[in-house]
């Protein structure tokens, strides 16, 4: 297979409009009084993690690119790279953006990476830019080699994943309320995503999706923003730090901690890199699911309504033990 | 794009809205109350049951004593964070206390305290 494909790079050429957006909402903000909040060093910390993410690109990009270039060499497939071919890429582009995604929420290793886009406790245009410094080390660019194994050019695959980033930006905001019905139902929205960055129980581990909320939906992830449940953004144990070195590595320093502590097996050892976030060995953390468990038992009314739909049908004495 | 315009603009972008957010008053940090301390704690730790609520005078910290223990809360930007004192070292500062908790994501806390609270505050904490 020939490389002679080129593709630019869309999130680079995006940041002038990424800073007149943040300008934008900040003054629709500030002039209209609601629709979000902005604190300097929290923004300060989402921005400069950012420029991090697009020099970690810089940098560790060869290691991806290497590889999709190495898989597109054994693969005798090519199915060019026309309009629909393009438009086709991007939507299983999104659907592996779905599950890269979703083991971010529930595989440590991959956690470590992601939960800095977290740390946040507000929800503006400038969280967008919170991304991680060391997605290299989760080797999640695996999730993409089926797409370059089935034909579609790295570059391409690249360049439909720098749109679908592009996308994500303009849903990172408390401004815009609820899109028109139709969108809500098969696009991402603020209000869909809103609910992904709740530390509320019953928002954690819900709405994965990049751009295309049909695939929470088909997959049983979807959780609708409730207006009696506000979405409170966060981690369950927000951080106390607005240093972006800690903010990059503390999960990955957490790992390194728990996995070095004496006594353990293998196993235990194994899960706290991989189990979900979480684990412990001595029960002393709560996964999401026990702290649904655990809401629940102080909210029984809660039972059954979106985000608690697995607890419907447990029997009382079940859930008593669980919680 | 090429490398020099990439990086006027990000950093022309950082500092721009650094400047900005600063000067429109988006740099000050919140002020407890009794009943904001009570409302941030119930946020972070929702099945606590809290006996007493004790604020330092500059309203930044406050000590949480709840029915499982204490608990420090503390201004964090426009935010609070929250921590039990489970396992922490406490030192001495000139202006109060430090307690520097064993977590890399949150590594330590300053809680300013004058001449009165300073007693009060070591007694709550360590009544032995």
């Amino acid at each position: 297979m020939t490389d002679q494909v080129s593709f630019p790079d869309a999130v680079q050429w995006a940041v002038p409009f990424f800073i007149a957006a943040i300008l934008a909402e900040f003054l629709w903000i500030a002039f209209k009084g609601k629709g979000g909040r902005y604190e300097t060093r929290d923004a300060v910390t989402s921005l400069v993690m950012g420029a991090g993410n697009i020099a970690s690109g810089l940098v560790l990009g060869f290691i991806a690119y290497g590889f999709f270039m190495w898989l597109w060499q054994i693969t005798p497939l090519n199915l060019g790279t026309s309009i629909p071919v393009i438009l086709l890429c991007f939507v299983l582009d999104d659907l592996r953006y779905y599950w890269v995604h979703r083991f971010g929420h529930r595989i440590r290793w991959v956690w470590a990476s992601h939960v800095n886009h977290h740390s946040s406790q507000h929800y503006n245009l400038t969280t967008a830019l919170r991304q991680t410094w060391t997605y290299t080390f989760t080797f999640m660019m695996v999730v993409r080699a089926p797409l370059i194994l089935l034909g579609f050019h790295p570059a391409m695959v690249l360049f439909c994943g720098g749109l679908n980033l592009i996308y994500q930006f303009w849903i990172h905001t408390e401004a815009i309320g609820k899109m028109p019905r139709w969108f809500e139902a098969v696009m991402n929205t603020p209000s869909h995503h809103r609910a992904h960055h709740g530390r509320n129980a019953r928002y954690l581990d819900c709405n994965y999706a990049g751009v295309f909320i049909i695939w929470d939906k088909l997959f049983g992830t979807f959780v609708p923003e409730q207006e009696d449940d506000r979405v409170d953004f966060g981690l369950v144990h927000n951080i106390g730090t607005f240093n972006p070195l800690r903010v990059a590595f503390h999960e990955w320093v957490g790992i390194w901690r728990d996995v070095t502590q004496p006594g353990l097996t293998l196993r235990e050892r194994l899960a706290y890199c991989f189990a979900p976030p979480g684990y412990s060995h001595d029960g002393s953390r709560e996964s999401s699911e026990q702290i649904k468990a655990r809401h629940l038992a102080r909210h029984p009314e809660d039972r059954g309504t979106p985000g608690f739909e697995q607890f419907e049908t447990k029997a009382p004495n079940t859930q008593a033990k669980q919680a | 794009m090429p490398l020099e315009i990439l990086l006027v603009l990000v950093i022309g972008g950082v500092v721009g809205i650094t400047v900005m957010l600063h000067l429109s008053g988006r740099s000050r940090v919140r002020e407890l109350t009794p009943q904001t301390a009570r409302s941030e704690w119930l946020r972070h730790a929702p099945d606590d049951v809290i006996i007493d609520i004790t604020i330092a005078h500059d309203k930044r910290s406050a000590l949480i004593r709840t029915e499982t223990g204490n608990g420090l809360l503390w201004s964090f930007g426009a935010d609070t964070v929250a921590r039990h004192l489970l396992d922490f070292d406490w030192i001495d500062h000139p202006e109060g206390f430090e307690i520097v908790f064993h977590d890399f994501g949150t590594p330590k806390a300053l809680i300013r305290l004058d001449d009165f609270e300073r007693p009060h505050w070591q007694n709550l904490m360590d009544p032995a």
